[in-house]
């Protein structure tokens, strides 16, 4: 099983990632969102950056739960300028998720990377559970 | 292909450029939905998945007469990208931030100049390469025009204004900006923290993906009398700014359309895709993005604006002159992505509506007060960039468009083949140089991987699309613009 694959979209970009479990399902879309900003064979360099995540949020639905987790680990990328490339889910249940991830600080300006995602989008999103585990397809709007 | 067979069976031909989808066609729409194409687009527009999302649309509460699709249409999120739809607030209308989408008034300005092809073509490189090094662009790029905090309050509620207050332009561009660059309304109390840090440094940026700058010459005028109203002529360089409110706008849209999707329970709405969150128009949370939406427009105004200033001063370095005395006049500035309240009349009775546009742009008749006094008689410019290998277009706005589609047309050529399908035609290839060496096109771009994305094969025929509007009188064709130097993201 491929951890996720890039989607064909007219106007965006999608992936369709895949997981054993869900905590897995989550860690390999964020996988996915960084190799639709900087290419699937980009390797950042430089001292890692250790960055804790948690949300907390009354939706009681786990596809809004995906859509916060990676719209935060796109705020990073952002505003902090830190290219994340490691991912570790602690828990993740409907209303929220608690992880850690690591990255490089890189200056975007300066950078060679090609696509800038302005959000990630809710279009048709739904996770789906099969004999393999999980799978869910996500747009995003670059 | 299977699927195009359906949307055949389902579509009914109104007329050469009118196609609808009956109201029958999914339980739960509300009106009809109406796509505007020729026989040629069609059969790419049904290849797509746009007009399931023109029905989906058709489900918001309170729209007026349908839910309408431009012909450079492609499939979007939510809304599909060339829609347009009016709800009415006295009818439980709705706001959707997916319809105006995250790059709120994303728009084009055309500038004018007094030089020709001949007086531009010996300097015609090095005015390219002087834009590229004077306007920041490429993924979350930042620029030399930087507002404080209390500054960015101050954007928001004046737009470009503010920007003529510092000496980026002057008065006169304000009159030949579509809301004279700052919407009424805005309301920075709806606008969260981190949209005001994403927006801080971008200011006078031109971002990355399809944005770019472009100088061009005029090859084609359709209609002499508008031209010359709008001091246009055959052999004239004009230059061509397209971006939009940058990080700040994402920012806006993301944050409202995730507090939206629990507006649906709350009002009781039922649309077939969560990207279609909305809020009724006078509820708390409508008002609350209409509100912060604006702030983003004016943001957006304000950044062409500036982008504008840059090249000027761009121009000046290369021609060492003035730019007033080279001629470098707004002609005018349109948003593209935008939600607005307009009168329109429905049934013979005049009603505030509020109009969304995504990737549609206003095109306002002959007399109507929202135009400058000097286009009063031409109606309103309404400004289609192509791709960076074909045409842009200047038509003019019409009553056609005040009757049929809340005076609104199209916005450019539309994508037909996705980024990484772009990517894939063009491997191997050197997107640039064909350009030079078949067209004489300087290109500039900060990647390779923007140029194949946004090659001229992605995108459809702008002729075509132009050529509809115009056969539907939705607007009117008044000159053609040929691509000479491009600066992309």
């Amino acid at each position: 099983m491929k951890p996720f694959e890039l989607v064909d979209h007219t106007a965006d970009v999608g992936i369709k990632a895949h997981g054993s479990t869900l905590t897995e399902l989550f860690e390999n879309a964020a996988r996915g969102m960084f190799a639709v900003i900087a290419g699937e064979k980009y390797k950042a360099q430089g001292s890692k950056i250790e960055k804790k995540i948690e949300i907390n949020e009354n939706k009681d639905n786990l596809e809004e739960i995906l859509v916060s987790w990676l719209s935060e680990l796109l705020d990073i990328f952002n505003r902090e300028k830190i290219y994340l490339d490691n991912f570790r889910i602690l828990s993740l249940n409907n209303n929220g998720i608690k992880a850690e991830t690591s990255g490089v600080n890189i200056d975007l300006y300066q950078s060679d990377l090609y696509t800038e995602i302005k959000a990630v989008t809710f279009h048709n999103l739904k996770i789906e559970e099969d004999v393999e585990g999980f799978s869910c397809t996500i747009i995003f709007d670059v | 292909m299977i699927m195009a067979y359906a949307w055949q069976d389902k579509l009914e031909k109104l007329d050469n450029f009118r196609w609808k989808i009956p109201q029958s066609y999914k339980p739960g729409m509300k009106v009809p939905g109406l796509i505007y194409a020729s026989e040629k687009l069609l059969t790419g527009i049904i290849n797509d998945k746009a007009p399931e999302q023109v029905a989906n649309v058709a489900f918001l509460p309170g729209i007026v007469k349908y839910s309408l699709a431009m012909p450079d249409i492609h499939w979007g999120y939510g809304f599909s990208i060339g829609g347009v739809a009016a709800t009415d607030p006295e009818n439980g209308g709705v706001i959707a931030p997916g319809g105006i989408g995250y790059d709120i008034c994303c728009g084009v300005r055309l500038v004018r100049s007094d030089l020709t092809l001949d007086e531009l073509k010996p300097r015609l490189e090095t005015l390219v390469n002087a834009l590229f090094n004077n306007i920041p662009s490429g993924v979350g790029s930042s620029g030399d025009i930087k507002a404080s905090a209390k500054e960015e309050e101050e954007i928001f509620l004046k737009g470009a204004a503010w920007a003529v207050k510092k000496g980026y332009g002057v008065k006169e561009d304000l009159d030949f900006t579509e809301d004279r660059g700052s919407i009424e309304g805005a309301d920075p109390s709806g606008v969260s923290k981190r949209a005001y840090e994403r927006g801080r440094d971008q200011s006078g940026t031109l971002g990355s993906g399809n944005h770019f700058l472009e100088i061009q010459v005029i090859d084609e005028i359709y209609d002499e009398e508008k031209a010359d109203i709008f001091s246009l002529f055959k052999g004239q360089i004009t230059m061509m700014i397209h971006s939009g409110s940058r990080g700040l706008g994402y920012q806006i849209c993301d944050d409202y359309v995730k507090g939206m999707i629990s507006c649906l329970d709350k009002y009781n709405i039922n649309v077939p895709d969560r990207q279609l969150a909305c809020a009724p128009l006078n509820s708390p949370e409508g008002k609350s993005y209409l509100g912060a939406m604006k702030c983003a427009a004016n943001y957006a105004w304000l950044n062409r604006q500036c982008l504008m200033h840059l090249a000027r001063n761009a121009f000046e370095k290369v021609f060492n002159k003035s730019w007033n005395s080279l001629g470098l006049k707004l002609v005018y500035d349109v948003a593209h992505n935008i939600a607005k309240m307009e009168k329109h009349k429905v049934d013979g009775k005049e009603r505030l509506l509020c109009v969304h546009r995504k990737g549609a742009t206003r095109a306002f008749p002959p007399g109507h007060p929202e135009l400058p006094e000097a286009y009063k008689k031409t109606g309103q410019p309404v400004i289609i960039p192509g791709d960076m290998g074909t045409f842009s277009y200047v038509l003019a706005g019409t009553e056609g468009s005040m009757r049929e589609t809340f005076g609104s047309t199209c916005h450019g050529a539309g994508r037909c083949l996705s980024r990484s399908g772009a990517v894939k035609v063009c491997a191997g290839r050197s997107i640039d140089k064909e350009l030079f060496n078949k067209s004489g096109i300087i290109v500039r771009a900060k990647t390779r991987t923007t140029l194949a994305e946004e090659a001229p094969e992605a995108y459809k025929d702008v002729g075509e699309v132009v050529d509809v509007v115009h056969g539907a009188g939705l607007s009117k064709k008044v000159c053609r613009m040929r691509p000479l130097g491009v600066i992309k993201g």
